[in-house]
């Protein structure tokens, strides 16, 4: 199950229940200049339920203008030997708010459960709003698990050292967001990849 | 006219004052040196010249071919000629060289009027200013200045200095961190740039370096202000006898 899902235009499904063995591998886009609806929930939850299962979730969100938009990702662990991992990159800029919340749930008998998550921000504006609430919740003891998240502004040495070379202050501003989601980026079809890239 | 006018530089940073009164000319094809004690200033000077947010300009000026420098942007100072060799040159994970240098250098020839590179013209300059640096041409690929050693650093500020062929080029403490194996390669590099048209500024703590690059002229800093100047052989009396036996 490879999948890109367009929020906004795709649905997310809100509940996907993975055997054992299963794969699941989804990249999540929110681009509000793609987007006509200005407030969009994504809510979802990945119940892994026989060994082996493995959910690997990136998401990218890019918001420029007045929008809205808030990420709920259950990750459930409710068999053990399992995987999964979240990668979520979002920029806010304009008057945008953009809402992660993270969940990882390892059930009590769920031994030898592999579980990551990161979430990463960036501020492009002094009224954008950027909130994060990564969480683990886990009840069994033989596990490997880890959470992340940092929120920032693009760093201002990078960006004169750019322009200190000749690079002006907006397409040094564009490579460094550039590198912030090229992870996701190269998980997205080459065309909307470089659609994305244009328009930064 | 001379190539850079500085005239009672007065700036700072967070509201503390650091240089307090500069005056510097350095003419056309000519190498000066700015020795000085730690916390003379020397920094501030070359964030000054370059445009860096952080530093204040409260007083003075500064022209560089009859033009404000100080009223130009820091990309603006570059188009023009002006490239700083960074003390620290800075880490830039996710954007490779080669990709760096392409938007530096296009971004340069846009801004004079001329037609970006083709592909292969850039790689095949590239290539070229690599060797001239001696940079491995792996290099080309990684991410800028992230996991280089302090040697690799300086030796990617020269290369870009190669490729920008700036016409005044200030050189902030290239020196410190570097073994004589890599001080000469960078002095090579620096010596072999050098013609009638182009001039440095050589910022540094130590007279080694200019025993690599003969400067024409050598000033010191000290407390904010340039309180001696003369030939070469002032590097070497500050060398024997140290900076307190400059008194301004």
């Amino acid at each position: 199950m490879d999948k890109v899902f367009v929020i906004g235009r795709d649905a997310v499904p809100e509940r996907v229940h993975l055997q054992a063995g299963e794969k699941l591998r989804w990249t999540l886009l929110y681009d509000d200049s793609l987007c006509d609806s200005s407030a969009v929930a994504v809510r979802t939850e990945i119940e892994l339920c026989g060994p082996g299962a493995d959910a690997d979730i990136a998401g990218l969100y890019l918001c420029r203008g007045d929008s809205v938009i808030d990420f709920d990702i259950t990750v459930r662990h409710s068999s053990g030997g399992c995987t999964s991992r979240q990668l979520f990159k979002g920029m806010a800029g304009g008057n945008s708010k953009a809402g992660f919340d993270g969940l990882i749930y390892v059930a009590p008998d769920a031994q030898k459960t592999k579980a990551f998550q990161e979430n990463h921000t960036i501020l492009l504006s002094d009224t954008a709003h950027i909130r994060t609430q990564p969480q683990l919740e886990i009840y069994a003891d033989d596990v490997e698990c880890s959470h992340g998240a940092t929120t920032g502004y693009l760093n201002p040495d990078e960006q004169f050292y750019m322009r200190s070379r000749g690079i002006p202050e907006d397409e040094a501003r564009r490579l460094q967001i550039l590198s912030f989601i090229s992870p996701i980026l190269q998980r997205l079809p080459e065309e909307t990849a470089r659609e994305i890239e244009d328009s930064l | 006219m001379e190539m850079l006018e500085i005239k009672n530089l007065h700036a700072g940073i967070e509201g503390k004052e650091i240089l307090k009164g500069v005056d510097l000319s350095v003419g056309k094809g000519t190498v000066h040196a700015i020795m000085g004690p730690n916390g003379a200033g020397k920094s501030t000077l070359s964030g000054v010249l370059t445009g860096r947010p952080d530093y204040k300009v409260t007083g003075g000026s500064a022209f560089y071919n009859g033009k404000d420098l100080l009223s130009m942007s820091p990309e603006e100072r570059s188009w023009a000629g002006l490239f700083l060799s960074f003390q620290y040159p800075i880490e830039i994970p996710g954007v490779s060289i080669t990709n760096f240098m392409k938007s530096a250098v296009n971004a340069r020839r846009k801004a004079l009027g001329l037609p970006e590179l083709k592909p292969a013209e850039f790689l095949r300059l590239l290539r070229e200013k690599m060797a001239f640096v001696q940079m491995k041409s792996e290099f080309a690929k990684r991410d800028v200045n992230v996991g280089f050693s302090g040697g690799e650093k300086k030796r990617n500020e020269i290369f870009q200095m190669a490729m920008l062929e700036p016409s005044l080029a200030i050189l902030d403490e290239t020196d410190s961190g570097l073994d004589v194996d890599a001080l000469k390669i960078v002095a090579d590099g620096v010596n072999a740039l050098r013609n009638s048209e182009r001039s440095f500024i050589i910022i540094t703590h130590y007279q080694k370096l200019l025993e690599y690059i003969r400067p024409d002229v050598v000033h010191v800093l000290k407390e904010g202000r340039i309180v001696m100047t003369g030939g070469p052989e002032l590097a070497d009396k500050i060398w024997k006898e140290g900076f307190e036996s400059i008194n301004g």
